[in-house]
């Protein structure tokens, strides 16, 4: 853990897998696509419409996995300083935002033929929307402050305030009785989910997070060379 | 007190309120935020007629019948150990089916259920047409609902 | 003991001295709530709906107004310096800070709630619920405001920010509070979401003073 915070270190094993995450998350998600619209069977139930998990639950899956990072890294900067950690908080955030208005958006594109309805104020989907709020909140805050450390160091607590939303997502459709179905893949037994369904989501989830690293390491490299040209004008 | 004391007694405390918290949370858990109630919870508790409710559940075996004309629908929504009546008119969402669940949204008037919305709620199983027909045949079936 | 009296004293004399700042809140918490009689409908039925809702949404905006000042003031002077850096324990001081815009933003929004509460023609049955709800609700708005008063301390817009950051996770409050009140009013048992209230108000008594303490700290370092 350690031994990656030096930034010099971190391009050096960075840069070279740049290339292949993004021909990976390329082939991926278009493979993805291929099995999940033309190599999928239609759902018992819900019909061609099955089709819309294939984006909405690995979308859902990025925004918790993307605020997840976000509060690790934000504790690690608070307690170790490391500066790639802070880093790599901020350059997640608003991959993760994307991703949570990607799965909102699906999520309502979903519920409108199946539930009869694009949303409800039920536990799941509000505490999503708390989720992307968050997000919004972070990155205000972070660029709120004119002294960028003291941004840093306010943006790494809020992160870590907001985690206690991602179990609580997590849980909710257990806890509480939602409109929103229970989880398929976590499940203790086997997942309720057909193999042949089950590929072209495994898949998108695949892509996507193989998407999330690479936009990951292309903003902390921004971020760096950023943070060099200005050490280079103060010094001339 | 000295400082190290007094850092104690305040972690103390903290932990303490935290596991009351804690206790009072679990126990009120049973029965808040809930999106809709169940025709059980219905039984006990008197509604007013006049405020819109949400009930939900799974819609009974060959309980859904059409109107003569056409525009309304009834059926029964049963938590497998209650149920209730419920009337409706309007457009149904296409994953309504009997045996599936639903949330209806609507008013109880006399032990009748009057929906303006009814809602779908489907269930976390995927599978094709053909698996979940061959899994119903083999007796392996073990979705909440059975059509 | 005496330092938490002296804390408490010195911070409830300072609002009082600006006095404008309680005065302004109530106003703007009497204000937005009037606002919905005229903009939703006069009629008393549809109001009676509402009046739970209005009264809890009121309530959170107008607590949001004072925060930006709870430590802006004290930082601004230097005196929050001194505060992070005197030996005795931060975390006290914060809690009797929060304690002290509770008394002079929360403690009069809870006051003056039932009266309006009447004017939306609320179920009498729902008074006491109304209150207690707003007993255990508002010091959790001054614990999570205080938190975000303490982020957003230095930066430009504060004001702003600290609204952003801070009602979405306000939410579960305005959840259990409406969800207490109108249970009563429809005869359900009003008692869990008022036991949710009250778990959410120890958890922020332990954990807020902590997070604003230890932002507090790095503001000063």
């Amino acid at each position: 853990m350690h031994r990656f915070a030096n930034p010099a270190r971190f391009m050096r094993i960075a840069e070279p897998i740049l290339p292949w995450t993004s021909v990976g998350a390329l082939a991926a998600i278009l493979l993805a696509l291929y099995f999940g619209i033309f190599d999928s069977p239609a759902d018992y139930q819900q019909g061609e419409t099955v089709r819309i998990m294939y984006v909405h639950v690995p979308a859902a899956w990025m925004a918790l996995f993307a605020y997840t990072l976000m509060a690790l890294a934000s504790g690690s900067f608070l307690i170790w300083k490391h500066p790639l950690a802070d880093l790599s908080a901020q350059a997640a955030a608003p991959i993760g935002a994307g991703f949570t208005a990607i799965a909102l958006v699906t999520g309502a594109l979903w519920g409108q033929p199946m539930w009869g309805t694009w949303w409800v104020w039920d536990a799941r989907l509000t505490s999503v929307l708390i989720l992307f709020f968050l997000y919004l909140g972070y990155m205000a805050l972070v660029n709120g402050f004119d002294d960028p450390e003291r941004g840093s160091r306010m943006g790494a607590i809020l992160a870590l305030v907001g985690f206690i939303n991602v179990p609580i997502i997590k849980f909710s459709v257990d806890w509480w009785n939602t409109l929103h179905q229970p989880a398929s893949i976590s499940r203790l037994d086997a997942p309720a989910i057909d193999t042949s369904m089950l590929i072209p989501l495994l898949l998108m989830a695949i892509g996507f997070k193989l998407f999330f690293i690479s936009i990951l390491i292309l903003r902390i490299k921004i971020q760096l060379l950023k943070k060099r040209i200005r050490s280079i004008q103060l010094t001339h | 007190m000295t400082p190290k004391r007094r850092r104690l007694t305040m972690v103390g405390l903290g932990l303490l309120m935290i596991a009351a918290a804690t206790a009072l949370a679990l126990n009120a858990f049973e029965d808040t935020l809930v999106f809709f109630y169940s025709p059980t919870d219905l039984i006990d508790t008197k509604t007013n007629p006049k405020k819109q409710i949400r009930v939900g559940g799974l819609v009974e075996e060959k309980s859904l019948l059409k109107s003569n004309d056409g525009l309304s629908v009834s059926f029964t929504i049963t938590d497998l150990d209650n149920s209730l009546p419920v009337i409706f008119k309007g457009a149904l969402p296409d994953l309504f089916r009997e045996g599936q669940g639903v949330v209806a949204e609507g008013y109880l008037v006399g032990g009748l259920f009057q929906a303006k919305h009814v809602l779908a709620k489907h269930d976390e199983n995927y599978m094709p047409k053909e698996v979940a027909d061959s899994l119903k045949k083999s007796g392996k079936w073990k979705g909440g609902n059975k059509q | 003991m005496d330092t938490v009296m002296a804390i408490i004293r010195r911070d409830l004399s300072l609002v009082m001295r600006q006095g404008s700042d309680a005065f302004v809140v109530l106003i703007f918490f009497i204000v937005t709530v009037t606002l919905f009689p005229l903009g939703v409908s006069p009629d008393p039925l549809i109001l009676q709906n509402l009046a739970s809702g209005i009264v809890w949404v009121g309530a959170l905006l107008a607590a949001m107004l004072s925060l930006d000042r709870l430590f802006q003031t004290d930082y601004d002077d230097g005196s929050l310096e001194l505060l992070v850096l005197s030996p005795y324990p931060l975390e006290i001081v914060v809690l009797c800070k929060c304690f002290v815009h509770w008394l002079t933003t929360g403690l009069p929004i809870m006051v003056i709630s039932p009266v309006l509460a009447l004017m939306l023609n609320i179920k009498t049955g729902a008074f006491l619920y109304l209150i207690t709800s707003m007993a255990l609700g508002t010091p959790i708005i001054s614990l999570l405001g205080a938190v975000g008063a303490a982020l957003v301390l230095g930066s430009r817009r504060s004001g702003v920010l600290i609204a952003l950051l801070i009602i979405p996770l306000t939410i579960p409050i305005l959840l259990f509070g409406v969800g207490a009140i109108q249970a009563a009013t429809e005869g359900y048992n009003a008692s869990s979401p008022l036991m949710f209230l009250g778990a959410l108000l120890l958890f922020s008594i332990a954990l807020c003073p902590w997070v604003i303490a230890s932002s507090l700290r790095q503001v000063v370092s």
